[in-house]
Protein backbone atom coordinates (compact mmCIF):
# COMPACT_ATOMS: atom_id res chain seq x y z
CA UNK A 1 0.00 0.00 0.00
CA UNK A 2 2.86 2.64 0.65
CA UNK A 3 4.32 1.96 -3.00
CA UNK A 4 0.89 3.21 -4.60
CA UNK A 5 0.95 6.34 -2.74
CA UNK A 6 4.12 6.94 -2.81
CA UNK A 7 4.28 7.67 -6.41
CA UNK A 8 1.42 10.22 -5.56
CA UNK A 9 3.31 11.63 -2.71
CA UNK A 10 6.03 12.34 -5.39
CA UNK A 11 3.66 13.93 -8.12
CA UNK A 12 2.31 16.16 -5.15
CA UNK A 13 6.08 17.42 -4.14
CA UNK A 14 5.69 17.97 -7.78
CA UNK A 15 9.66 15.86 -8.33
CA UNK A 16 8.27 13.22 -11.00
CA UNK A 17 5.76 13.83 -13.65
CA UNK A 18 3.59 10.81 -14.70
CA UNK A 19 5.20 10.16 -17.60
CA UNK A 20 8.13 9.63 -15.56
CA UNK A 21 6.43 7.65 -13.00
CA UNK A 22 4.62 5.46 -15.68
CA UNK A 23 8.30 4.47 -16.83
CA UNK A 24 9.87 4.00 -14.17
CA UNK A 25 6.52 1.55 -12.92
CA UNK A 26 7.09 -0.28 -16.71
CA UNK A 27 10.87 -0.76 -15.56
CA UNK A 28 10.44 -2.58 -11.99
CA UNK A 29 9.61 -6.03 -13.06
CA UNK A 30 13.02 -6.25 -14.20
CA UNK A 31 14.88 -4.14 -11.42
CA UNK A 32 16.77 -5.33 -8.40
CA UNK A 33 17.26 -3.11 -5.48
CA UNK A 34 21.53 -2.24 -4.98
CA UNK A 35 22.27 -2.22 -1.75
CA UNK A 36 23.21 1.38 -1.14
CA UNK A 37 19.48 2.18 -1.37
CA UNK A 38 18.74 -0.66 1.73
CA UNK A 39 21.85 1.02 3.61
CA UNK A 40 20.20 4.37 2.66
CA UNK A 41 16.80 3.81 4.02
CA UNK A 42 17.77 2.05 6.72
CA UNK A 43 20.23 5.09 7.59
CA UNK A 44 22.93 3.53 7.42
CA UNK A 45 24.44 5.02 4.75
CA UNK A 46 23.89 8.44 3.41
CA UNK A 47 24.08 9.60 -0.69
CA UNK A 48 27.33 10.63 -0.67
CA UNK A 49 29.09 7.56 0.93
CA UNK A 50 26.97 5.18 -1.52
CA UNK A 51 28.84 7.22 -4.41
CA UNK A 52 31.85 7.25 -2.71
CA UNK A 53 32.03 3.65 -2.68
CA UNK A 54 30.32 3.35 -6.35
CA UNK A 55 33.56 4.67 -7.16
CA UNK A 56 35.89 3.04 -5.28
CA UNK A 57 34.28 -0.24 -7.34
CA UNK A 58 35.06 1.01 -10.65
CA UNK A 59 38.99 0.68 -9.61
CA UNK A 60 38.32 -3.08 -7.56
CA UNK A 61 36.63 -6.14 -8.33
CA UNK A 62 35.57 -6.11 -5.12
CA UNK A 63 31.15 -5.92 -4.49
CA UNK A 64 29.79 -3.25 -3.33
CA UNK A 65 29.00 -4.83 0.34
CA UNK A 66 32.75 -5.47 0.57
CA UNK A 67 33.49 -2.53 -0.47
CA UNK A 68 31.09 -0.80 2.68
CA UNK A 69 32.36 -2.91 5.04
CA UNK A 70 36.46 -2.24 4.39
CA UNK A 71 35.62 1.50 4.36
CA UNK A 72 33.36 0.81 7.74
CA UNK A 73 30.42 2.18 6.10
CA UNK A 74 28.34 -1.44 7.20
CA UNK A 75 29.47 -4.00 9.37
CA UNK A 76 29.11 -7.71 7.74
CA UNK A 77 26.31 -8.57 9.98
CA UNK A 78 24.37 -5.07 8.75
CA UNK A 79 25.27 -6.05 5.15
CA UNK A 80 23.81 -9.46 5.71
CA UNK A 81 20.59 -8.19 7.22
CA UNK A 82 19.70 -5.21 4.46
CA UNK A 83 20.03 -8.48 1.99
CA UNK A 84 17.99 -10.59 3.59
CA UNK A 85 15.29 -8.25 5.49
CA UNK A 86 12.49 -7.66 3.27
CA UNK A 87 12.01 -3.72 1.93
CA UNK A 88 9.34 -2.00 0.46
CA UNK A 89 8.90 -1.34 -3.25
CA UNK A 90 8.48 2.19 -3.29
CA UNK A 91 12.37 2.13 -2.43
CA UNK A 92 13.26 -0.01 -6.03
CA UNK A 93 10.68 2.57 -7.57
CA UNK A 94 12.79 5.55 -6.43
CA UNK A 95 16.04 3.97 -7.25
CA UNK A 96 14.88 3.37 -10.96
CA UNK A 97 13.91 7.27 -10.90
CA UNK A 98 17.27 8.15 -9.63
CA UNK A 99 18.36 6.04 -12.49
CA UNK A 100 16.89 7.75 -14.90
CA UNK A 101 18.01 10.91 -13.59
CA UNK A 102 14.86 12.70 -12.17
CA UNK A 103 16.10 13.35 -9.12
CA UNK A 104 19.45 12.67 -7.22
CA UNK A 105 20.21 10.27 -4.49
CA UNK A 106 20.16 13.02 -2.03
CA UNK A 107 17.10 14.21 -2.72
CA UNK A 108 15.45 10.92 -2.91
CA UNK A 109 16.81 10.78 0.86
CA UNK A 110 15.11 13.77 1.68
CA UNK A 111 12.15 12.44 0.07
CA UNK A 112 12.25 8.66 1.92
CA UNK A 113 12.94 10.51 5.31
CA UNK A 114 9.78 13.16 4.74
CA UNK A 115 7.28 10.07 3.19
CA UNK A 116 8.44 7.56 6.07
CA UNK A 117 8.31 10.51 9.54
CA UNK A 118 5.02 11.98 8.29
CA UNK A 119 3.11 8.51 8.26
CA UNK A 120 5.27 6.98 11.19
CA UNK A 121 6.05 4.11 8.44
CA UNK A 122 9.16 2.13 10.25
CA UNK A 123 10.58 -1.20 9.96
CA UNK A 124 7.48 -3.44 10.97
CA UNK A 125 5.12 -1.76 9.14
CA UNK A 126 6.65 -2.09 6.08
CA UNK A 127 6.94 -6.22 6.76
CA UNK A 128 2.98 -6.62 8.22
CA UNK A 129 1.64 -3.36 6.61
CA UNK A 130 1.06 -1.74 9.82
CA UNK A 131 -2.60 -0.71 9.66
CA UNK A 132 -2.09 2.47 11.35
CA UNK A 133 0.66 3.62 8.67
CA UNK A 134 -1.41 2.78 6.41
CA UNK A 135 -5.03 4.70 7.64
CA UNK A 136 -2.28 7.49 7.83
CA UNK A 137 -1.70 7.63 4.43
CA UNK A 138 -5.06 6.83 3.58
CA UNK A 139 -6.44 9.94 5.93
CA UNK A 140 -3.67 12.48 4.17
CA UNK A 141 -4.73 11.22 1.08
CA UNK A 142 -8.06 11.82 1.36
CA UNK A 143 -7.37 15.60 3.67
CA UNK A 144 -9.39 17.92 1.33
CA UNK A 145 -11.89 15.72 0.69
CA UNK A 146 -15.17 17.17 1.77
CA UNK A 147 -17.59 13.98 2.64
CA UNK A 148 -21.24 13.56 4.47
CA UNK A 149 -19.50 10.90 6.67
CA UNK A 150 -15.65 10.71 6.16
CA UNK A 151 -15.03 7.85 8.28
CA UNK A 152 -16.48 5.77 5.35
CA UNK A 153 -15.45 7.55 2.44
CA UNK A 154 -11.92 6.46 3.90
CA UNK A 155 -13.13 3.22 4.36
CA UNK A 156 -13.97 3.35 1.06
CA UNK A 157 -10.61 4.63 -0.68
CA UNK A 158 -8.57 1.88 1.31
CA UNK A 159 -10.49 -0.68 0.22
CA UNK A 160 -10.76 0.24 -3.58
CA UNK A 161 -6.73 0.37 -3.08
CA UNK A 162 -6.15 -2.85 -1.59
CA UNK A 163 -9.28 -4.50 -4.30
CA UNK A 164 -7.13 -2.97 -7.60
CA UNK A 165 -3.86 -4.52 -5.15
CA UNK A 166 -6.24 -7.60 -4.59
CA UNK A 167 -7.70 -7.84 -8.29
CA UNK A 168 -5.51 -5.98 -10.99
CA UNK A 169 -2.14 -5.93 -9.70
CA UNK A 170 -0.12 -3.99 -7.29
CA UNK A 171 2.30 -1.71 -9.60
CA UNK A 172 0.12 1.50 -9.92
CA UNK A 173 -0.39 4.49 -8.33
CA UNK A 174 -3.01 6.68 -7.14
CA UNK A 175 -2.85 10.36 -8.05
CA UNK A 176 -4.21 12.79 -5.57
CA UNK A 177 -8.07 13.54 -5.57
CA UNK A 178 -9.37 15.24 -8.07
CA UNK A 179 -12.53 17.52 -7.06
CA UNK A 180 -15.55 18.75 -8.91
CA UNK A 181 -13.95 17.83 -12.47
CA UNK A 182 -13.42 14.71 -14.95
CA UNK A 183 -14.21 13.62 -18.24
CA UNK A 184 -15.06 10.28 -18.76
CA UNK A 185 -12.45 8.38 -21.29
CA UNK A 186 -14.35 6.10 -23.46
CA UNK A 187 -16.01 2.67 -21.53
CA UNK A 188 -17.60 3.13 -17.91
CA UNK A 189 -19.69 1.23 -15.23
CA UNK A 190 -21.23 2.97 -12.61
CA UNK A 191 -22.76 1.99 -9.46
CA UNK A 192 -25.18 3.61 -6.86
CA UNK A 193 -24.89 2.80 -3.28
CA UNK A 194 -28.70 4.22 -1.13
CA UNK A 195 -29.09 3.97 2.24
CA UNK A 196 -28.22 6.14 5.03
CA UNK A 197 -24.55 6.44 2.94
CA UNK A 198 -25.12 7.15 -0.31
CA UNK A 199 -22.61 7.19 -3.01
CA UNK A 200 -22.68 7.32 -7.03
CA UNK A 201 -19.22 5.25 -8.24
CA UNK A 202 -17.68 4.83 -11.88
CA UNK A 203 -15.20 3.33 -13.00
CA UNK A 204 -13.94 4.22 -16.71
CA UNK A 205 -10.98 3.77 -18.88
CA UNK A 206 -10.23 3.47 -22.96
CA UNK A 207 -11.20 0.61 -24.31
CA UNK A 208 -7.28 -0.49 -24.77
CA UNK A 209 -7.04 -0.29 -21.45
CA UNK A 210 -9.76 -1.98 -20.43
CA UNK A 211 -8.59 -5.25 -22.46
CA UNK A 212 -5.41 -5.36 -19.69
CA UNK A 213 -7.48 -4.61 -17.23
CA UNK A 214 -10.29 -7.33 -17.92
CA UNK A 215 -7.24 -9.76 -18.54
CA UNK A 216 -5.89 -9.20 -15.47
CA UNK A 217 -9.35 -9.20 -13.41
CA UNK A 218 -9.97 -12.67 -15.08
CA UNK A 219 -6.69 -14.04 -15.36
CA UNK A 220 -7.29 -15.05 -19.45
CA UNK A 221 -6.04 -13.13 -22.53
CA UNK A 222 -8.45 -10.77 -24.13
CA UNK A 223 -7.32 -9.49 -27.31
CA UNK A 224 -10.43 -7.16 -28.05
CA UNK A 225 -12.91 -5.31 -26.61
CA UNK A 226 -16.00 -7.25 -26.09
CA UNK A 227 -18.97 -8.29 -23.27
CA UNK A 228 -16.79 -10.20 -21.41
CA UNK A 229 -14.23 -7.02 -21.23
CA UNK A 230 -17.00 -5.16 -20.41
CA UNK A 231 -18.40 -6.93 -17.56
CA UNK A 232 -15.12 -7.78 -15.95
CA UNK A 233 -15.45 -3.12 -15.15
CA UNK A 234 -18.83 -3.25 -14.03
CA UNK A 235 -18.02 -6.66 -12.15
CA UNK A 236 -14.98 -5.28 -10.53
CA UNK A 237 -17.36 -2.36 -9.25
CA UNK A 238 -19.62 -4.45 -7.95
CA UNK A 239 -17.56 -6.28 -6.26
CA UNK A 240 -15.66 -3.54 -4.47
CA UNK A 241 -18.49 -1.61 -3.85
CA UNK A 242 -20.52 -5.35 -2.11
CA UNK A 243 -17.26 -5.68 0.17
CA UNK A 244 -17.82 -1.64 0.97
CA UNK A 245 -21.16 -2.90 2.11
CA UNK A 246 -20.31 -5.98 4.07
CA UNK A 247 -17.52 -4.09 5.64
CA UNK A 248 -19.50 -0.84 6.55
CA UNK A 249 -22.41 -3.52 8.20
CA UNK A 250 -19.78 -5.85 10.01
CA UNK A 251 -18.02 -2.82 11.28
CA UNK A 252 -20.77 0.33 11.61
CA UNK A 253 -23.60 -2.02 11.76
CA UNK A 254 -25.08 -0.07 9.18
CA UNK A 255 -26.71 -1.68 5.79
CA UNK A 256 -26.46 -0.29 2.50
CA UNK A 257 -28.24 -1.22 -0.48
CA UNK A 258 -26.30 -1.59 -3.91
CA UNK A 259 -28.08 -0.90 -7.55
CA UNK A 260 -27.12 -3.05 -10.23
CA UNK A 261 -24.26 -1.49 -12.38
CA UNK A 262 -24.83 0.66 -15.90
CA UNK A 263 -22.19 0.14 -18.24
CA UNK A 264 -21.87 2.51 -21.19
CA UNK A 265 -19.49 4.90 -23.63
CA UNK A 266 -19.03 8.14 -22.89
CA UNK A 267 -16.41 11.06 -23.30
CA UNK A 268 -18.73 13.21 -21.62
CA UNK A 269 -17.03 16.05 -19.45
CA UNK A 270 -18.28 16.76 -16.01
CA UNK A 271 -17.52 19.61 -13.39
CA UNK A 272 -20.28 17.77 -10.93
CA UNK A 273 -20.12 19.96 -7.58
CA UNK A 274 -18.87 17.32 -4.62
CA UNK A 275 -17.47 14.65 -7.14
CA UNK A 276 -14.19 13.00 -6.82
CA UNK A 277 -11.63 11.62 -9.76
CA UNK A 278 -9.08 9.18 -8.20
CA UNK A 279 -7.00 8.18 -11.09
CA UNK A 280 -4.49 5.17 -11.01
CA UNK A 281 -1.94 5.01 -13.19
CA UNK A 282 -0.71 1.28 -14.48
CA UNK A 283 2.02 0.54 -16.89
CA UNK A 284 -1.16 -0.69 -19.62
CA UNK A 285 -3.22 2.44 -18.50
CA UNK A 286 -4.96 4.81 -16.65
CA UNK A 287 -8.01 3.02 -15.05
CA UNK A 288 -10.19 6.17 -13.57
CA UNK A 289 -12.35 5.27 -10.25
CA UNK A 290 -15.14 8.94 -9.99
CA UNK A 291 -16.87 9.01 -6.95
CA UNK A 292 -20.07 11.55 -5.98
CA UNK A 293 -22.14 11.84 -2.71
CA UNK A 294 -24.14 13.55 -4.17
CA UNK B 1 -28.86 -37.88 -9.38
CA UNK B 2 -25.68 -37.19 -11.05
CA UNK B 3 -24.13 -33.77 -11.23
CA UNK B 4 -23.77 -34.68 -14.86
CA UNK B 5 -27.36 -35.02 -15.35
CA UNK B 6 -28.67 -32.20 -13.37
CA UNK B 7 -30.27 -29.03 -14.84
CA UNK B 8 -28.51 -25.76 -13.80
CA UNK B 9 -29.68 -22.26 -13.54
CA UNK B 10 -27.72 -19.46 -13.26
CA UNK B 11 -29.47 -16.07 -12.57
CA UNK B 12 -26.32 -13.59 -12.86
CA UNK B 13 -26.57 -9.94 -14.68
CA UNK B 14 -23.19 -9.92 -15.73
CA UNK B 15 -21.85 -12.39 -18.41
CA UNK B 16 -18.50 -12.60 -16.58
CA UNK B 17 -20.01 -13.93 -13.41
CA UNK B 18 -22.46 -16.55 -15.10
CA UNK B 19 -19.27 -18.12 -17.90
CA UNK B 20 -17.17 -18.15 -14.91
CA UNK B 21 -19.55 -20.17 -12.49
CA UNK B 22 -19.72 -22.18 -15.76
CA UNK B 23 -16.58 -23.05 -16.22
CA UNK B 24 -16.01 -24.15 -12.13
CA UNK B 25 -19.02 -26.52 -12.78
CA UNK B 26 -18.24 -27.81 -15.97
CA UNK B 27 -14.97 -28.41 -14.41
CA UNK B 28 -16.54 -30.10 -11.88
CA UNK B 29 -18.86 -32.43 -14.45
CA UNK B 30 -21.45 -30.20 -14.85
CA UNK B 31 -23.05 -30.31 -18.39
CA UNK B 32 -26.59 -28.70 -18.39
CA UNK B 33 -26.92 -25.02 -18.11
CA UNK B 34 -29.36 -22.45 -18.72
CA UNK B 35 -28.66 -18.90 -18.12
CA UNK B 36 -31.13 -16.04 -17.05
CA UNK B 37 -29.74 -12.29 -17.27
CA UNK B 38 -31.71 -10.72 -14.17
CA UNK B 39 -34.23 -12.28 -11.64
CA UNK B 40 -37.18 -11.54 -13.99
CA UNK B 41 -35.67 -14.24 -15.98
CA UNK B 42 -34.71 -16.55 -13.47
CA UNK B 43 -38.11 -16.94 -12.41
CA UNK B 44 -39.65 -17.37 -15.90
CA UNK B 45 -36.73 -19.86 -17.08
CA UNK B 46 -37.18 -21.63 -13.41
CA UNK B 47 -41.15 -22.20 -14.25
CA UNK B 48 -40.29 -23.26 -17.78
CA UNK B 49 -37.42 -25.33 -17.67
CA UNK B 50 -37.26 -26.86 -14.38
CA UNK B 51 -33.66 -27.25 -13.38
CA UNK B 52 -32.34 -29.17 -10.25
CA UNK B 53 -30.02 -26.63 -8.94
CA UNK B 54 -30.56 -22.90 -9.36
CA UNK B 55 -27.52 -19.98 -8.30
CA UNK B 56 -28.52 -16.46 -7.98
CA UNK B 57 -26.99 -13.01 -7.52
CA UNK B 58 -28.76 -10.72 -5.39
CA UNK B 59 -27.71 -7.50 -7.36
CA UNK B 60 -29.67 -7.81 -10.07
CA UNK B 61 -31.50 -5.21 -12.71
CA UNK B 62 -35.58 -5.43 -12.71
CA UNK B 63 -36.22 -8.23 -10.13
CA UNK B 64 -33.11 -8.59 -7.71
CA UNK B 65 -31.93 -11.96 -6.21
CA UNK B 66 -34.06 -12.05 -3.27
CA UNK B 67 -37.21 -11.42 -4.69
CA UNK B 68 -36.21 -14.60 -7.21
CA UNK B 69 -35.74 -16.83 -4.38
CA UNK B 70 -39.23 -15.98 -2.91
CA UNK B 71 -40.94 -16.13 -6.25
CA UNK B 72 -38.98 -19.62 -7.00
CA UNK B 73 -39.73 -21.01 -3.69
CA UNK B 74 -43.90 -20.26 -4.06
CA UNK B 75 -43.63 -22.50 -6.94
CA UNK B 76 -41.63 -24.95 -5.33
CA UNK B 77 -40.77 -25.24 -1.66
CA UNK B 78 -38.06 -27.87 -2.60
CA UNK B 79 -36.08 -26.02 -5.31
CA UNK B 80 -32.39 -26.11 -4.36
CA UNK B 81 -31.13 -22.39 -4.54
CA UNK B 82 -27.63 -21.39 -3.99
CA UNK B 83 -27.22 -17.25 -3.58
CA UNK B 84 -23.68 -15.89 -4.88
CA UNK B 85 -23.55 -12.55 -3.98
CA UNK B 86 -20.62 -9.73 -3.38
CA UNK B 87 -23.29 -8.47 -0.73
CA UNK B 88 -22.56 -10.82 1.69
CA UNK B 89 -24.05 -8.68 4.72
CA UNK B 90 -25.75 -10.70 8.09
CA UNK B 91 -28.83 -8.81 6.74
CA UNK B 92 -28.73 -10.00 2.87
CA UNK B 93 -27.64 -13.32 4.38
CA UNK B 94 -30.49 -13.33 6.71
CA UNK B 95 -33.02 -12.24 3.87
CA UNK B 96 -31.35 -14.87 1.83
CA UNK B 97 -31.95 -18.31 4.22
CA UNK B 98 -35.86 -16.72 4.78
CA UNK B 99 -36.63 -16.77 1.62
CA UNK B 100 -35.68 -20.28 0.79
CA UNK B 101 -32.33 -20.38 -0.08
CA UNK B 102 -30.09 -23.27 0.99
CA UNK B 103 -26.93 -21.44 0.79
CA UNK B 104 -24.98 -18.05 0.45
CA UNK B 105 -21.63 -17.45 -1.26
CA UNK B 106 -19.79 -14.49 -0.84
CA UNK B 107 -18.11 -13.61 -4.15
CA UNK B 108 -15.05 -13.56 -5.42
CA UNK B 109 -15.98 -17.11 -6.44
CA UNK B 110 -13.84 -19.75 -4.57
CA UNK B 111 -13.65 -22.91 -6.46
CA UNK B 112 -14.14 -24.58 -2.93
CA UNK B 113 -16.66 -23.37 -1.69
CA UNK B 114 -18.14 -24.35 -4.76
CA UNK B 115 -17.26 -28.00 -4.66
CA UNK B 116 -18.28 -28.05 -0.91
CA UNK B 117 -21.71 -26.91 -1.89
CA UNK B 118 -21.94 -29.61 -4.82
CA UNK B 119 -20.43 -32.25 -2.52
CA UNK B 120 -23.38 -31.55 0.12
CA UNK B 121 -25.58 -32.10 -2.58
CA UNK B 122 -24.41 -34.70 -5.06
CA UNK B 123 -22.57 -37.17 -3.14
Amino acid sequence: MFTQFFGGFLLSKGVVTPEQLVAAMNKQPSAHIQLGMLAMHAGLMTAEQIDEVKIAQTHTDKRFGEICVDKGFLTDAQVDKLLHDQFPSYLLLGQILEENGVFDKRTFQDLIHEYTSEHSIDEESIVIENSDAVKSIITDYCKDMDSSNKTFLIEYVQLLANNLIRFIGDDFTLLPPVKNHYKLTEKYSNQRITGPYQLTSIIDMSAETAISFASRYVSEKFDNFNEYVQASMEDFLNLHNGLFNVNISNYYSVELNLEAPVSGESTEESNRDGSYLFSALYPFGTVNIIISEK
Amino acid sequence: MLLKDAKILIGDDSILARKQLMDLLTSMGATKFIEAVNGKDAVEKYITDKPDLVFLDIVMPIKDGITAVQEIIAENPQATIIIVSSVGTQQQLKAALEAGAKDFIQKPLKPAQIQNIIATIYD
